[in-house]
């Protein structure tokens, strides 16, 4: 060290700084050259790293600084958020915090309650005390935590594709307020995706006060049919709000009530009601479908007819006029379809009051009308169904049609997008990107700079709805106030604050624009809300309305033709989910295609075209054509082809670009849901990655998925379980844990499947991994078909681990990494393991899933940030596979300890019994006689599956329930 | 017994020739060019396999075609396929030694080698197709920190202990049979390095009749010891199958149908082996006709007994009605790998068929051809136990094909030339052929000529 300090000076020194100075000993505080020489001859690196400023060493570490500020402490929210249990002081280090909010989907709210490890949003579950959750979730639902932490979100404002700053965005909106300011907005266009924001209507609604010239259109790639049809019956836009939970009969015209969107949780939820082990024969639930792309509905269903739309209207007038309603339908039905129209009309006819007609979303308006009238007559309204004022705002300025004349008559001088991505999902015939083109000034705010953003001068990041505040109505009318859970990752802004901004000068926050729209709530109120989820008495009230007399129902013959549908894609959906890796890799429902969209085209079309899965398809349709792979869907009409809508991005991100076809480009105003066409085979093949191949069960697997007659369950007898063994049996530890499936319950929703995959940290292997057979989901959702490749029976089957008492892997592990626990557990020691795979040969279930490469350390940091704490994330050759929620078993165990009392009945919950909505996964103690999962066991319905092999499994199924009298 | 058949040496050759013609091959090696060329061949597959290790150990077994469920393909299907080749020497030379069957001493030594190297690449594979190969040796019950134990119930764990305990009795009757070989090479030996070689692992034999006491001692031990372990080795092998309940494994006729087959594809791969040799190295008159006669009739009878196994197995399928057991007769008959089935059932028994006519059996050429077909039917089987059983198991949703990689492929060729190098080494610089128990049968042989 150099020669003496300066006391004197150095104290000087000090005082004159500003603010608090640390320092470390008095050499560094007096910062004299000495002092830094030796430290830089001692520590070289180290200096080295202090020579680095502050600001450049904030910007170099970028990316992971922000992520650790996700995990850091200062991503508590300063502003008030108040957890979901009443434990505002709950910094304990290791524990959960759960806070209930909502995320969005198709601009309804999903309520949620999210669980935060270190103030890390980790997963998402239903909120149980909102009527349209009651605690369950869908898979749209489950994935949304992913998109939280998507690397590909936009992350700063992008003025003509290159960073910008929010000030310089600012500094030309004030321009354009003063503009706007005295000519009353004109020139200035928005068009809004689907949004039933109580907030941002009001905003909208101001904004259209203080901007009377401004022009709101909407935009919603799925917009349906029902709007205008109650708009035209009833003289008012309104929603037709089902109850499937009265309903004894329920006759669908193409709708499919229980498959993936908004309604997918409430409905099934109230489906189930009248399913499953308590419900008496007379009381099921008997579903008519007739459809045209086979559906999870129709799986469900109890009679199913294939038809081409064009046909439905007859259908429809057929079972009209067997109920005395309608006149006899023009042109005949063939047999088949006149038994299903006899059938619905018998069993409807008998369930006055207790039946339900639906007509799909994408039935026209005159077939909408019937449904409408049948109701009536049929008195189901105010019983199974009611009226209820719309949930989603209505653009007073109309469609992005009425938006794209606006544009060519030149009256848009500026336009802002807010969340929707009308370049890509626009109607083909508008040939909107042209005129997007056209306008002066364009501003897109969305979450990601998609292909909309790429076509905009500005390009704004929105949050995701765990980032900010904002609010939003569910589908039975309840709304939910936003609460976030976590500092916005990126620098964006909410779209409260973006509509502010459009008429405000200063920048408000979200925070306050939304409690605003609630002024009626006081303070004590606000809170409870924030805590529940649900805001008190906003469900929506039913409404009264008569429907008026109708055009008759038009039956237009596609002459001899191909009729080309759309549909969203089960999982993606409208496109919006393209970049959810999760929903990439889950195998979609009906036919277990991956990471692409297929067209679905009919086993007889097949044979005809000479096309087998994957050969390339081109449709044609009004003029325009597009190519992808075909797949042979069992249960499809012959000539129907269906596209599905949402692939073939271009600006989705890293996982969702460049895969797929796009259906919206052969897609048009006139006729979004069904066109006519044809179809041709191309050269060329492309080798689908598919999570299941084989799926028709033929006698080798009959007795996989079991099915009694409803009347017959007394008769059956119990499954045998005591066969003898040459093994010991396992010792009877309390508590002895057990599932039971109900498959009479489930209806493949495939929300069970992507809550084992965030709660238990399951990675994602990519299309070519999937193709080889190495998909990694712990819980899989079988599909199964049986019977003629035209008419099938759909079946689901739900397959964990079956935590086999006499485990076969378990003999095989030549290392002890699966062995059993004393409380019934198949447990896997990752950390044991050596990767013999063993254990997965000989497993008959083939539940297991094995790391073949290393699967899971180069993921993104923004992904691994969504990983559950209390989950081992597993390396490269180690097997893996469900453990049935060991963490939640042993976090539960040790609540109970610290109370000094066994666990309680459904205090463990799994993750995909607590996604599930129809509540067919049941687990529990089975030690214990009164739990649920025992009584499920005692069950006649119940069965272990491949009993022969007596494995003697925890993980049992309960049989499907035959309604037919023809099996019975 | 020697005396009903005819001699199995050329009499005419004095006991000096035997030792002349053996011992030279060492030293003065007679096939440099065609040695250099295969062993050539042989470095580069050897290459290959340490490329394909290689980018095996990067990257993880997901570089190789599995999925699940079929978790085991190439990797155990070799294991079994080469572990199989190699039984025919313990074989050839413990049983037949034991049973006084003469003739072997022409073909024991390369066998015995045969089966070191066999086993060495079957030995390979259980630790290079590991998920963490870097692990293995938690297989073995060593005192870890964490007083954990392998898991004793285990197939694999039996594996472990059942192909460790033949490779080391295999070692040690080859090695124990070589001793006086090596003296009489160290003795015929002209340069100095050759000398102390031999010298050392000749372990001072002098050859008095203490020392031949006890080496007919230890021999025999030694010989009866190995005999039971081919069954064992090969019985257990099945059992990793056998052990599980996958239909088409799930079956009590595994393990003596496993034995047979092994033996049957090592008297095959001996055939393959024997007809190159003697006519390379000049060796007509030690492995005479007579030998080759005689090892085609072996061949025939194990054949025909493995063809058994396979009349059995369906029978055993059929009999049960069991759904997935007939479901999988019905793929291997029917389904996408039905050449495999039908490959093996036709390189297997066909060709075979022609060594019921002594012309056949006298001529080599034939008979190389019948082994390989043999050889490479006997892979085949293999293949299709493992990949017919687990491709479609008993759920229907989780059936998958399989087929393999270039880096299976290359892991395979490679481990030929894991076999094939060190075994020209062998033919290189040891007496591949036992001289003393050639000149025991000579001499008794030419006695009994000369009395009868």
């Amino acid at each position: 060290m150099s020669g003496r300090l300066d006391i004197g000076a150095l104290r000087a020194k000090l005082d004159g700084q500003q603010g608090r100075a640390y320092w470390r000993s008095l050499e560094e505080a007096a910062a004299d050259g000495d002092f830094e020489e030796a430290l830089k001859a001692e520590f070289p690196s180290q200096f080295e790293y202090w020579q680095t400023n502050r600001r450049e060493l904030l910007r170099v570490m970028g990316a992971s600084l922000a992520l650790a500020g996700v995990a850091g402490c200062s991503s508590r929210r300063s502003d008030e958020a108040i957890p979901y249990v009443n434990r505002p002081e709950d910094a304990v280090e290791g524990r959960s915090g759960s806070y209930a909010t909502a995320v969005t989907f198709a601009g309804y709210a999903q309520p949620v309650v999210a669980t935060t490890h270190a103030g890390r949003p980790t997963k998402l579950e239903g909120n149980p005390d909102h009527p349209a959750s009651r605690g369950a979730t869908s898979l749209h639902n489950q994935a949304a935590i992913l998109d939280l932490y998507d690397p590909d979100r936009s992350q700063a404002p992008l003025l003509k594709g290159e960073t910008a700053s929010w000030s310089d965005f600012d500094t030309m909106m004030a321009k354009l307020r003063r503009q706007w300011a005295t000519n009353g907005g004109a020139g200035l266009a928005l068009l809004i995706g689907p949004t039933s924001s109580p907030t941002l209507i009001r905003q909208l609604g101001e904004l259209a006060k203080a901007l009377p010239n401004a022009r709101i259109h909407g935009f919603d790639p799925l917009e349906d049919f029902r709007r205008n049809a109650t708009s035209s019956l009833f003289g008012r836009p309104l929603d037709i709000v089902p109850d499937l939970s009265r309903a004894r009969v329920v006759v669908s015209l193409d709708d499919d009530l229980l498959g993936p969107g908004p309604a997918q949780v409430a409905n099934v939820r109230a489906w189930a009601a009248r399913r499953g082990e308590k419900v008496p024969a007379a009381e099921r639930v008997r579903l008519l479908m007739a459809e045209t792309t086979p559906t999870q509905t129709g799986a469900a269903a109890l009679r199913r007819l294939a038809i081409v739309p064009s046909r439905l209207p007859l259908i429809a007038a057929a079972v009209a006029f067997h109920l005395g309603a309608g006149p006899a339908p023009e042109g005949g039905l063939s047999p088949q379809e006149a038994a299903w129209a006899t059938e619905a009309a018998r069993a409807l006819a008998g369930a006055r009051g207790a039946s339900l007609v639906s007509a799909g979303a994408h039935a026209p308006q005159t077939m909408q009308a019937l449904a409408f009238r049948l109701n009536e007559a049929l008195g189901n309204v105010g019983q199974t169904i009611h009226y209820a004022e719309p949930i989603l705002f209505a653009a007073p300025a109309g469609s992005l049609a009425d938006l794209a004349r606006a544009i060519a008559a030149r009256q848009v001088g500026t336009l802002v997008t807010l969340d929707t991505n009308p370049i890509y999902a626009a109607p083909a015939d508008l040939d909107f990107a042209a005129l997007y083109g056209r306008v002066p000034l364009t501003i897109h705010a969305g979450t990601h700079a998609d292909e909309t953003a790429a076509a905009s001068h500005w390009h704004l990041p929105l949050p995701h709805s765990l980032e900010d505040w904002s609010d939003a109505r569910a589908v039975d009318g309840n709304a939910t106030i936003i609460q976030p859970l976590v500092e916005p990752l990126y620098d964006s802004r909410s779209v409260h604050s973006l509509v502010s901004g459009l008429t405000g000068d200063t920048v408000q926050p979200p925070r306050d624009i939304v409690r605003a729209t609630w002024t009626t709530l006081d303070d004590a109120v606000w809170h409870e809300t924030l805590r529940s989820g649900i805001v008190p008495n906003s469900a929506a009230a039913p409404v009264t309305a008569a429907p008026a007399a109708s055009a008759p129902l038009a039956y237009n013959p596609v002459d001899g033709g191909v009729e080309i549908l759309f549909r969203p894609d089960p999982t993606i959906w409208d496109g919006r989910y393209a970049n959810n890796a999760w929903l990439q890799e889950l195998g979609k429902p009906l036919f277990k295609t991956t990471w692409e969209n297929v067209i679905a085209i009919s086993p007889a079309f097949a044979e005809r075209l000479g096309a087998g899965n994957g050969d390339t398809l081109r449709i044609t349709s009004a003029g325009r054509s597009v190519e992808g792979p075909a797949w042979i869907l069992p249960g499809q009409p012959e000539k129907a082809v269906t596209l599905f809508l949402g692939y073939g991005r271009r600006n989705a991100g890293r996982v969702g670009n460049g895969i797929g076809y796009d259906a919206y480009s052969i897609r048009t105003a006139a006729a979004p849901w069904s066109a006519p066409g044809t179809v041709e085979r191309l050269p060329g093949r492309t080798d689908i990655a598919v999570t299941q191949q084989y799926q028709s069960i033929d006698a080798e697997g009959a007795d996989l998925v079991r099915t009694v007659a409803a009347a017959g369950v007394v008769a059956e007898k119990p499954e045998e379980t005591d066969r003898a063994s040459f093994y010991p049996a396992w010792q009877q530890e309390e508590p002895a844990w057990a599932m039971a499936i109900d498959l009479d319950l489930c209806t493949g929703c495939n929300a069970c499947a992507i809550a084992c995959q965030a709660e238990n940290n399951v990675p994602v292997v990519g299309k070519d991994q999937v193709r080889r057979g190495r998909h990694m989901h712990w819980l899989r959702v079988d599909l199964y078909h049986a019977g003629g490749l035209d008419h099938p029976d759909t079946m689901f089957q739900p397959v964990p681990c079956m935590h086999c008492e006499q485990a076969p892997c378990e003999m095989g592990c030549p290392v002890h990494a699966t062995v059993h626990s004393p409380d019934g557990l198949n447990e896997m020691v990752y950390n044991r393991c050596i990767g013999t795979r063993t254990c997965s040969s000989y497993c008959p279930y083939k539940v297991r899933r094995f790391n073949w490469f290393d699967y899971t350390s180069k993921a993104p940091a923004a992904i691994q940030a969504q990983r559950n704490p209390d989950v081992t994330v597993r390396g490269r050759g180690v097997m893996e596979k469900c453990t049935y929620c060991v963490q939640r078993i042993r976090g539960a165990e040790v609540d109970a300890d610290k109370e000094d009392r066994p666990i309680r009945e459904g205090e463990v919950v799994t993750a995909c019994q607590q996604a599930c909505p129809s509540n067919a996964i049941v687990f529990g103690n089975m030690k214990d006689p009164d739990s649920a999962v025992a009584k499920l066991r005692r069950s006649p319905r119940n069965y272990a599956l491949l009993g022969e092999l007596d494995t003697r499994p925890r993980t049992t199924y309960l049989a499907r329930l035959s309604d037919r009298v023809d099996e019975i | 017994m020697a005396t009903r058949q005819p001699p199995a040496l050329d009499l005419d050759q004095s006991l000096h020739d035997v030792t002349r013609e053996i011992g030279s091959v060492p030293l003065r090696f007679p096939a440099k060019l065609p040695w250099t060329i295969a062993f050539v061949i042989a470095l580069s597959l050897l290459a290959l396999f340490f490329v394909s290790v290689s980018w095996l150990f990067t990257w993880g077994v997901g570089v190789w075609g599995l999925n699940i469920p079929v978790n085991w393909a190439f990797a155990i299907h070799l294991y079994v396929w080469w572990l199989g080749l190699g039984h025919a020497g313990t074989l050839i030379s413990a049983m037949l030694l034991l049973m006084g069957q003469d003739w072997r001493n022409s073909l024991n030594r390369f066998a015995e080698a045969m089966t070191l190297c066999a086993v060495t690449c079957a030995g390979i594979y259980p630790i290079i197709h590991l998920g963490r190969p870097w692990f293995f040796y938690w297989m073995f019950p060593y005192p870890a920190t964490m007083g954990v134990w392998p898991q004793f119930r285990s197939p694999l764990e039996w594996d472990i202990w059942a192909v460790l305990t033949y490779l080391i009795v295999s070692l040690l009757f080859w090695y124990i049979g070589l001793v006086p070989d090596l003296a009489t090479v160290r003795d015929r030996a002209k340069k100095r390095g050759w000398q102390v070689f031999f010298g050392i692992f000749a372990l001072g034999w002098r050859g008095s009749a203490k020392h031949w006491e006890r080496w007919n001692k230890a021999y025999r031990t030694t010989a009866a010891i190995a005999v039971p372990l081919v069954v064992s080795v090969h019985s257990e092998v099945s059992l990793l199958f056998a052990s599980s309940q996958i239909p088409g494994w799930h079956s009590t006729i595994f393990p003596p149908y496993f034995v047979l087959g092994a033996a049957f594809s090592g008297f095959a791969m001996v055939a393959m082996i024997a007809i190159p040799v003697r006519h390379l190295f000049g060796l007509k008159e030690i492995v005479t006709e007579r030998h080759l006669d005689v090892l085609a009739k072996v061949l025939l009878a194990s054949g025909l007994m493995t063809a058994y196994g396979y009349v059995f197995e369906v029978f055993d399928a059929a009999y049960s009605g069991d759904v997935h057991e007939l479901g999988t007769l019905h793929d291997r008959f029917l389904g996408i790998y039905a050449w495999s089935y039908w490959g093996a059932v036709l390189l297997n028994f066909v060709p075979l068929q022609g060594l019921w006519f002594k012309r056949v059996r006298d001529n080599p050429i034939l008979l190389f051809l019948i082994g390989m077909s043999v050889v490479i039917g006997m892979w085949l089987e293999r293949y299709m136990i493992l990949v017919t059983s687990l491709y479609k198991d008993f759920l229907v949703s989780s059936w998958h094909g399989y087929s393999p990689t270039f880096w299976d492929w290359g892991a395979y060729l490679g481990t030929l030339g894991l076999f094939l190098t060190p075994f020209l080494l062998f033919l290189r610089f040891i007496p591949s052929i036992s001289i003393f128990e050639d000149k025991e049968v000579l001499a008794r042989e030419q006695k009994e000529a000369g009395r009868g």
